[in-house]
């Protein structure tokens, strides 16, 4: 059932959902999260099994101080390395864009996989623990959450959100009004590493292992289902998508070695029942609505007293 | 005489065989209004694209204020002061006709990314700013009561007047239209002649009017010139454009007018 | 020396062969419909099982009936023949089922991503519960009566190799016949050209689509038979990783082009086949890092046709 363990891995899903989300919003098909997640990771891996100035104790465990560092750095890499790939990137369009992200979650797959100090095939183990138990990672993905959820969420009310919605919409007259339209997809091409990247360096703590598989295409895909199935007009929906279908195949667990092909399905036939998305616009505008209606509702007191 | 606000020297375009543009000249004095015409296929649009910088050109310059600016992405002509609008409208469908507007609202001086997560005091001015100039612009052009209405929802006309306050937005000098009457019927067309008229002296304007409906443009421009197979054919006064032989012979085919 | 060489040189064009034919498998559904079938890759194991299970290999222990084998043991050209053929039927399925009722309701491209993919998933899940995570070898005689080397000026070299060559070019050169000679391929080529002059001259391009898909089947089914007897079968996942090779050749080649498909994936195996051993981990990432460096030259690929927005 959902316990402890498996909420960390449904938030952590869920800011996946997230990082393949920002550059959708921007018009981008880009499917690079999943490199940027391992490039995070490995680096989180790296650092807290062998930098002796982390303090990682000989019991195995992680002063909290140093784990939100690893977190910090893990995004800078990942930023790092977006900032690099992302100019020459995005100048494709549409599929070639796609393809090539791909390409370099392949391209990073491998050398994690082949570098002499990552690991190899199994991987790097035995990462130091900030948290004993499961549940102390709740707090750090959920403020993960809260922080990437709000960052979004002003996104909206800026120049750089409404650009970004611009650039979606018609990327060459968005050009002619004045955007800088380079400049736009690649801050929201790094903005999405650099959380792709703590996500990696969370996770990898979480997961006390880490190795070349944690990065892959099926991987990327998957986490463009969260989006595309949880709805890609608002942050919500990767969050939702990204709960749900992390969930999902641990809850089939009963159903046993069928549940693979059960989730499959899932993905198969979610586009076809649910074009929108779960958290469609018309859901959003009533959520807004709901939203207006309570802060009228607090203002309306004080108004009564005026005369 | 005063440097021309936009001049294109020789102007050329070649798309692989086919030559668009041949050597093109002249130049649109600040504050006129200054119209395109020719036949269908005569160059007009890609003369349009190659001084917004959508595409290249074969041969040729284009000059900003006496200062050439090939090489600038259409962006950064945008930002010295050149907007314009689409033959087949480009509106953004997705966003209400308001964000259409915001949009072009670029970031003020002052105003950061991190200013704008944490609503700063210098945001929220700014965004007030922001609101009210498109505020502004939406009365100007008949929209205000659209705003919150998704911009592919709008009847035909409003959509091209949004255009034209889209572009206006963004505090051109230069205004490009490209056949902003496509589609309206005779007293819309002749609104639009007005509108056009009050535009350039309430914002200051220079416009450029491309226009297959000839009597508009001989009512509105100052000027004109004359497209024909890529080729400026004539130049001057609609009064000169009218009466000149090359002119009709392109429209009429030979027959006196 | 000359020997190594040729052989490698011929191991290179063998695996670019395979590489081709996924490929031209993505391309001949992208040419019509526009959009990439991810599902390819898991019909790529498909094709390989069904090599094996039609020459009387049996289940193993890991899968769900152990021991189980049909009942007959056809020979490998046969076998592999209508190992393509059943896997063309099944990217028929896969095509009612993911790609169909997005077109019904004229879905954006995006979507047929996911689906595609979900039904990859399913297919590679499926095939796993059937037959087990473990690799399995084709049946020791499979190959019988091919000696084991081919003697080409002076150097012997495996000819397994030039089987699986030979093969590809048969069905290369089968897939250019059909399509410029025959009705069907003609208007095959018609409907990706222009959908709608097709259908005003009376080609059914429902039916071309359905057509599409299942050569498409076919040829990527023929790949993993080939895959199988020559190397071996790792897993139900073995599909994946050709998917993606052949996706980067597919993009490599230009979208939509059958010669840039060969070429492409010629192209690419070579390359693989050239890496020394010592850096064989790397080899994987060699197709992409070309792939890379061809769409930030040639964002359209090698021979793709530049996409001119009208403004």
């Amino acid at each position: 059932m959902i316990d402890n363990g498996l909420l960390v891995q449904m938030l952590i899903g869920a800011l996946l959902g997230v990082s393949v989300y920002l550059p959708l919003a921007a018009g981008q098909l880009s499917l690079a999260t999943p490199a940027f997640y391992a490039v995070g990771g490995t680096l989180a891996a790296l650092l807290s099994t062998s930098w002796p100035a982390l303090g990682a104790g000989p019991d195995g465990s992680l002063p909290l101080a140093s784990f939100l560092l690893v977190l910090l750095l893990g995004g800078l890499l990942a930023g790092g390395l977006a900032l690099l790939v992302g100019r020459l990137v995005l100048r494709l369009q549409g599929i070639y864009l796609a393809i090539a992200t791909i390409a370099l979650v392949e391209i990073v797959r491998v050398a994690i996989l082949n570098l002499p100090f990552t690991g190899g095939a199994i991987g790097i183990f035995g990462i130091p623990q900030p948290f004993p138990t499961a549940a102390g990672y709740l707090l750090p993905a959920l403020g993960l959450l809260a922080l990437a959820g709000w960052v979004c969420q002003r996104l909206e009310v800026m120049p750089l959100g409404r650009a970004m919605a611009a650039v979606r919409n018609d990327e060459l007259a968005a050009g002619c009004m004045g955007i800088d339209t380079t400049r736009v997809k690649l801050t929201v091409f790094v903005l999405s590493a650099v959380l792709a990247g703590s996500t990696g360096a969370l996770a990898a703590h979480f997961l006390n292992t880490w190795n070349a598989r944690q990065g892959s295409f099926d991987t990327a895909v998957t986490m463009l289902a969260f989006v595309i199935l949880g709805g890609s007009r608002s942050w919500l929906g990767p969050v939702v998508g990204g709960l749900l279908l992390t969930a999902l195949p641990e809850l089939l667990r009963p159903v046993g070695d069928g549940r693979l092909v059960l989730f499959a399905l899932v993905i198969l036939l979610g586009p076809v029942l649910f074009p929108q998305g779960l958290i469609t616009p018309a859901l959003l505008e009533r959520l807004g609505r709901l939203g207006e209606r309570a802060v009228a509702s607090d203002q309306r007191p004080s108004g009564e007293g005026r005369p | 005489m005063s440097t021309p606000l936009l001049e294109v020297r020789d102007l050329t375009c070649r798309f692989g065989g086919l030559v668009a543009l041949n050597r093109v000249s002249f130049a649109v004095q600040p504050g006129e209004i200054f119209g395109l015409i020719g036949p269908n296929g005569a160059g007009k649009t890609t003369l349009f694209n190659l001084i917004s910088g959508l595409t290249p050109p074969s041969g040729g310059a284009v000059l900003w204020r006496g200062a050439p600016i090939t090489g600038l992405p259409p962006f950064r002509r945008n930002r010295l002061g050149l907007a314009r609008t689409f033959q087949n409208l480009r509106l953004f469908d997705g966003l209400s006709v308001l964000d259409n507007l915001l949009v072009a609202l670029q970031r003020q001086p002052g105003e950061s990314l991190l200013g704008g997560l944490v609503a700063s005091t210098s945001h929220r001015r700014a965004e007030r700013q922001r609101l009210d100039r498109a505020g502004q612009l939406l009365e100007e052009l008949g929209l205000a009561a659209l705003a919150e209405r998704p911009a592919g929802t709008l009847a035909y006309g409003d959509r091209r007047r949004l255009e034209i306050a889209r572009a206006l937005t963004t505090r051109p000098s230069l205004l490009l239209l490209d056949e902003p009457a496509a589609g309206m019927n005779p007293a819309e067309k002749d609104d639009l002649c007005g509108l056009i008229g009050q535009l350039r002296s309430r914002h200051q304007l220079t416009v450029m009017v491309i226009e297959h409906h000839v009597p508009l443009l001989m009512r509105l421009c100052d000027r004109m010139a004359v497209l024909d197979f890529g080729e400026r054919i004539a130049l001057g006064t609609p009064e000169q454009v009218r009466h000149d032989p090359r002119v009709i012979e392109a429209y009429l085919g030979g027959a006196p007018p | 020396m000359i020997e190594a060489l040729l052989q490698t040189l011929l191991n290179g064009a063998a695996t670019g062969g395979v590489y081709a034919l996924v490929a031209l498998g993505y391309t001949l559904v992208f040419s019509v419909l526009g959009v990439i079938n991810f599902a390819l890759g898991a019909l790529f194991s498909l094709g390989g099982y069904l090599t094996y299970l039609l020459m009387g290999g049996a289940i193993s222990a890991n899968g769900a009936l152990p021991g189980w084998g049909l009942p007959l043991a056809l020979p490998f050209p046969l076998a592999l023949l209508l190992a393509a053929a059943l896997t063309g039927l099944a990217s028929l399925v896969v095509e009612s089922v993911a790609f169909a009722p997005l077109r019904r309701r004229n879905a954006e491209p995006l979507l047929y991503l996911i689906t595609s993919l979900g039904a990859g998933l399913a297919l590679v899940n499926l095939l796993q519960m059937l037959m087990g995570a473990e690799g399995y070898a084709f049946p020791a005689g499979a190959l019988a009566g091919l000696p084991a080397a081919v003697v080409v000026g002076g150097a012997r070299i495996r000819s397994v190799q030039v089987l699986l060559l030979a093969v590809c070019a048969a069905a290369v050169l089968a897939l250019t016949l059909w399509l410029e000679h025959s009705r069907s391929g003609r208007a095959l080529r018609a409907v990706a050209e222009d959908a709608t002059t097709a259908r005003l001259l009376g080609i059914n391009s429902d039916a071309m689509l359905r057509l599409a898909f299942l050569v498409s089947g076919g040829l990527t089914g023929l790949g993993g038979g080939l895959i199988g007897v020559s190397i071996s079968l790792p897993g139900p996942y073995v599909g994946i990783g050709y998917g993606l090779k052949g996706l980067a050749v597919l993009v490599l080649g230009g979208l939509g082009s059958v010669p840039g498909a060969i070429a492409g994936g010629l192209l690419m195996g070579l390359a693989e086949a050239l890496v020394p051993g010592e850096a064989s981990g790397w080899r994987d990432a060699l197709a992409f890092a070309i792939l890379f460096a061809v769409l930030l030259l040639r964002p359209n690929g090698l021979l793709g046709r530049r996409l001119v927005e009208k403004v």
